[in-house]
């Protein structure tokens, strides 16, 4: 049987795509965190068996087509860093907020590193800022990400 | 109960098989069009999210409306009203200089169409890539748009569509980066091709003979070549020129006179048919 509880993950990946494509003032827009990476690095960092590596495939897929990317360039740079964080989950888990914070952050850097080297491989060059400032903003939202997903989650009792 | 010390599905073998498959995909979306309508199914999947996230804007335009004043309503009226009668008075120019267009050109043997059959779209309020140049519209191939189409606002040309889905389209705009339009001086008669450099208020002209006649304030328009772009219509406006004195050329930056970054409607150009994407 499928549990009707399990819905909850797609249901916050489906609110993390919409606030990725959410429209925000010009010069806000380079700052706006990889809210999919996020959820992602908490699902299957909380439920590593049931969200893998072909979540983030997916997942990427949705962005790069919301986004206009080629196809498979989110995927990629998602498969990359949810693999890490399957290898790592266990010791990452016990962790303070403000450490899990810090690795986030460098799971977000490999993301974005991966996103925007494709992207400047088709001669489209990008600002500094663009490339450092999703990463940051990822690292100080995560402690309330990963308080309301893991409310969300006990509440829904997944584990 | 999971057993703590299970290895979990971080394995090797489905990584590298998903790093290949990412990696396939994106090198043949970028050079063949076979993806097309994978992504096209994959947007209209998403595509209620994409109407979701434009009704925080469109219910903020719905509610000014509701509350505007008597007096702004009457002074809205006025102008329109002026406006009208103004574009009625061109208009009537218009015909009588159409009808002279199609009988010279019945004379010539011509049979360049004059008139193109347009579409109206909307914008969706849908933030793309932040790094490109790109926009949607409410509008797919249910509605008859096709790949390659060029869309227009009522000042000049906007961009041509790349992606259609089913009741929603991807535009990429002539300022972006990736993008290059054929262009014509009006005065001069000279083409040229217009780069989009990515930020909505300037195209580049590179390379153009230093012995040409260009002046700041010079129109350009769409030239018809490479098929894409129907002929005629207005591009930009020249702002600047510069003299590169070693290599003997000239370039200018002009100013797209479409409003790329506020236009709320833009209108779609039919009779174009659909081509390969991959040709500029």
């Amino acid at each position: 049987m499928i549990q009707l509880n399990f819905l909850v993950i797609p249901l916050t990946l489906v609110l993390a795509l919409t606030l990725q494509i959410l429209p925000l003032p010009d010069w806000a827009q380079i700052y706006r965190p990889d809210w999919m990476a996020l959820a992602l690095i908490y699902w299957s960092m909380a439920l590593p068996k049931r969200v893998g590596l072909w979540f983030a495939f997916v997942c990427g897929l949705l962005i790069d087509v919301a986004q206009g990317t080629l196809l498979g360039q989110h995927s990629l740079a998602l498969v990359i860093i949810i693999f890490i964080n399957l290898n790592l989950h266990q010791r990452i888990r016990v962790m303070s907020l403000a450490g899990q914070a810090g690795y986030v952050f460098v799971l977000l850097l490999i993301n974005q590193t991966s996103v925007l080297w494709i992207e400047g491989m088709l001669h489209r060059n990008t600002p500094l800022m663009a490339f450092l400032g999703p990463p940051l903003i990822g690292m100080m939202i995560w402690p309330w990400v990963f308080i309301l997903l893991r409310d969300l989650r006990r509440k829904a009792q997944l584990s | 109960m999971n057993n703590l010390f299970q290895p979990a599905r971080g394995t090797l073998a489905p990584f590298f098989l998903l790093v290949a498959l990412s990696i396939t995909s994106m090198f043949i979306d970028q050079r063949f069009t076979y993806l097309e309508t994978a992504r096209a199914s994959i947007a209209s999947v998403i595509s209620p999210l994409r109407y979701l996230v434009t009704l925080p804007s469109l219910s903020g335009a719905w509610v000014s409306e509701w509350f505007s004043t008597h007096n702004t309503l009457v002074e809205d009226n006025r102008q329109l009203r002026e406006e009208e009668r103004l574009l009625n008075a061109r208009l009537q120019k218009m015909n009588v200089l159409l009808a002279e267009n199609t009988r010279l050109r019945k004379l010539l043997g011509a049979s360049r169409k004059l008139s193109d059959k347009v579409i109206v779209a909307e914008l969706l309020s849908v933030d793309q890539n932040p790094y490109r140049q790109l926009i949607e519209l409410n509008k797919g191939s249910l509605d008859g748009l096709l790949d390659g189409q060029a869309v227009l606002d009522d000042y000049g040309i906007m961009g041509q569509i790349i992606h259609v889905a089913h009741n929603s389209s991807t535009v990429k705009l002539i300022s972006d980066p990736e993008h290059v339009i054929p262009v014509q001086f009006i005065h001069s008669g000279l083409r040229s091709v217009a780069f989009g450099n990515g930020s909505t208020d300037e195209l580049e002209l590179r390379f153009l003979p230093a012995t040409a006649e260009i002046y700041i304030g010079d129109e350009l328009v769409t030239s018809g070549l490479g098929g894409r772009f129907p002929a005629d219509y207005p591009v930009a406006t020249i702002t600047e020129v510069s003299l590169d004195k070693t290599h003997g050329f000239k370039s200018a930056v002009a100013r797209p006179k479409a409003r790329l970054d506020s236009s709320r409607e833009v209108l779609v150009i039919q009779s174009r048919e659909s081509r390969q994407p991959n040709a500029q």
